[in-house]
């Protein structure tokens, strides 16, 4: 193991989003806007705003393994984008020591028209392996899928399981210190499922940290060791798995 | 693995951070050119995907098109082949290559919206794909660039270092466009349309075609204030084994400079913004 200590510190988060509408993304709308002086109808005050996320603040150290409850629209997801640095806080400050591998969206980089190869290059090098270690790491990566003769196939090719498949095999083909997920990824047959599963636990046993978003509380329970509530952007304090029960209780 | 070690975001800390910040992604980039050369690449590749020629055609469609206007303009304006057609086709793929830089900006951020809203990628990545994929393109033209240029003999008085310091000097002009457009572009889905059909009329008001005139009071205003022409002349000139003119060079120098300060400032004080407009 690497001798840096993993960590994401969170400080008082707050991140809100801007939101334009189809309207306020016309030229002519923001122009007719300046030009009478913001008299035009109730869209003058610039952009709505939605506050996704209200003065987080959470520390995880190595060994933790945070599952994110909450309903649609509680702010898990943007918790993640912002732990991934995709997007900046309005307010506080996020700190992770360590490398990220966001693994919220399996189609990412992915193109239906190239062949299973060259995505697997491709989604490599977006997640940050140079491509030593992606032809290093391809025979893994290919016998992972079991897709055999149909690597060299465009992807397009593909049965939804399939092309899952090597999403699946190419996203968690990474070496990471924090992993965050959204949802599970639960794709392909029940075998498949069986060896992602194998496959996911031991990502999880090499990476520092896990946060892992889902609704499932038993797919919680079975990978997380604490849990955080959020509720319209307000988080509850990082608590225990044991209280997990306690926690849901208090909604 | 180069993936970020340490990651510090914090809020709005007053326009100096912001600066910092900006600047951060920008040398933060600088290492993931390897990244920025493969999407290029792996855009060009696949915009062929299924063509027997491949990429190929960039080349051969191009060669068509010199070959058609140079033939054309030679007629029509009673102008020998030998003048015409190295003038033509210079012209084309330069601004070819102007032109499409600063189109194709428009979509830099707009089509890397799902690696920007989750990935800590440096958005400057993007920008650099944008110019390599140009890069390439203009590598398979660079084919009738030579073809031209021995076929006519001009080979022997071009100024290739002038030329070279002539392409230098557009890129950076044709850089900070590419980012400015991205920016408003990804703000304000008008912009593409806007840029269209400004490039498409900046290239009847620019010789590509024709051979500037300097006698009338009107051109002469036209080629002074218009950037495109100093760039097309500062790269296509030298090869022709003719100088630019001094003032070229201060005008894209001066433009270039004024340029990158105004766009990187609009690029620190929207940057955080950007991943949202998406």
């Amino acid at each position: 193991m690497k001798a840096p200590p993993v960590s994401i510190t969170v400080k008082d988060l707050t991140l809100r989003f801007p939101v334009y509408g189809v309207d306020a993304k016309s030229l002519k709308k923001h122009l007719a806007r300046v030009a009478v002086g913001g008299q035009l109808g109730k869209s003058h005050h610039g952009t709505a705003e939605v506050t996704a996320i209200t003065h987080l603040s959470m520390q995880l150290k190595a060994g933790d393994r945070l599952g994110l409850i909450g309903h649609n629209g509680s702010g898990k997801t943007t918790l993640l984008r912002a732990l991934s640095g995709a997007y900046e806080p309005d307010e506080g400050q996020i700190e992770v020591e360590g490398r990220i591998a966001p693994l919220l969206d399996l189609s990412l980089g992915i193109d239906p028209s190239a062949t299973g190869l060259e995505n697997i290059r491709l989604r490599g090098r977006i997640a940050g392996l140079t491509a030593k270690e992606i032809d290093a790491k391809m025979d893994e990566i290919g016998k992972f899928t079991g897709l055999g003769p149909f690597l060299a196939m465009p992807l397009k090719t593909y049965s939804a399981g399939m092309s899952a498949r090597l999403a699946f095999a190419v996203a968690t083909a990474v070496d990471a210190d924090v992993l965050l997920m959204d949802e599970w990824i639960a794709v392909g047959d029940a075998d498949f499922q069986k060896i992602a599963h194998q496959r996911l636990l031991s990502l999880v046993e090499r990476a520092g940290i896990l946060v892992l978003a889902s609704h499932d509380l038993d797919l919680i329970r079975l990978y997380c060791n604490k849990v955080m509530r959020m509720d319209a952007g307000v988080a509850s304090p990082v608590t225990d798995i044991k209280k997990l029960s306690e926690l849901m209780a208090e909604a | 693995m180069q993936t970020t070690q340490h990651m510090l975001r914090t809020g709005r800390r007053g326009t100096l951070h912001e600066f910092g910040m900006a600047y951060g992604d920008l040398r933060a980039s600088i290492p993931k050119l390897g990244l920025a050369w493969t999407l290029a690449s792996h855009d060009v590749v696949s915009r062929y995907r299924g063509s027997i020629l491949g990429p190929f055609w960039i080349t051969l469609s191009m060669a068509v098109m010199v070959l058609g206007i140079g033939f054309l303009y030679s007629e029509l304006q009673h102008i020998s082949l030998q003048e015409t057609m190295p003038f033509v086709a210079l012209g084309i793929v330069f601004w070819g290559m102007i032109s499409l830089v600063i189109i194709e900006g428009c979509e830099t951020f707009v089509h890397a919206s799902g690696m920007l809203s989750q990935t800590a990628l440096p958005m400057f990545t993007f920008v650099w794909r944008t110019l390599l994929r140009n890069m390439v393109t203009l590598l398979h033209h660079v084919v009738i660039i030579v073809a031209v240029l021995v076929w006519f003999g001009f080979w022997r008085t071009m100024n290739l270092p002038v030329a070279v310091l002539g392409l230098v000097l557009t890129l950076l002009n044709i850089g900070w466009m590419s980012l400015a457009v991205a920016i408003m572009s990804a703000r304000f889905r008008d912009i593409p349309q806007i840029v269209t059909s400004v490039m498409q009329f900046s290239m009847f008001m620019t010789p590509v075609f024709w051979k500037p005139d300097f006698h009338s009071r009107l051109m002469q205003l036209v080629l002074l204030y218009n950037p495109f022409f100093h760039m097309l002349d500062s790269i296509r000139s030298p090869l022709l084994g003719v100088a630019p003119a001094l003032h070229t060079y201060l005008i894209l120098i001066a433009m270039a400079f004024l340029g990158w300060l105004s766009t990187f400032t609009m690029f620190a004080l929207t940057r955080r913004r950007i991943v949202h407009y998406l």
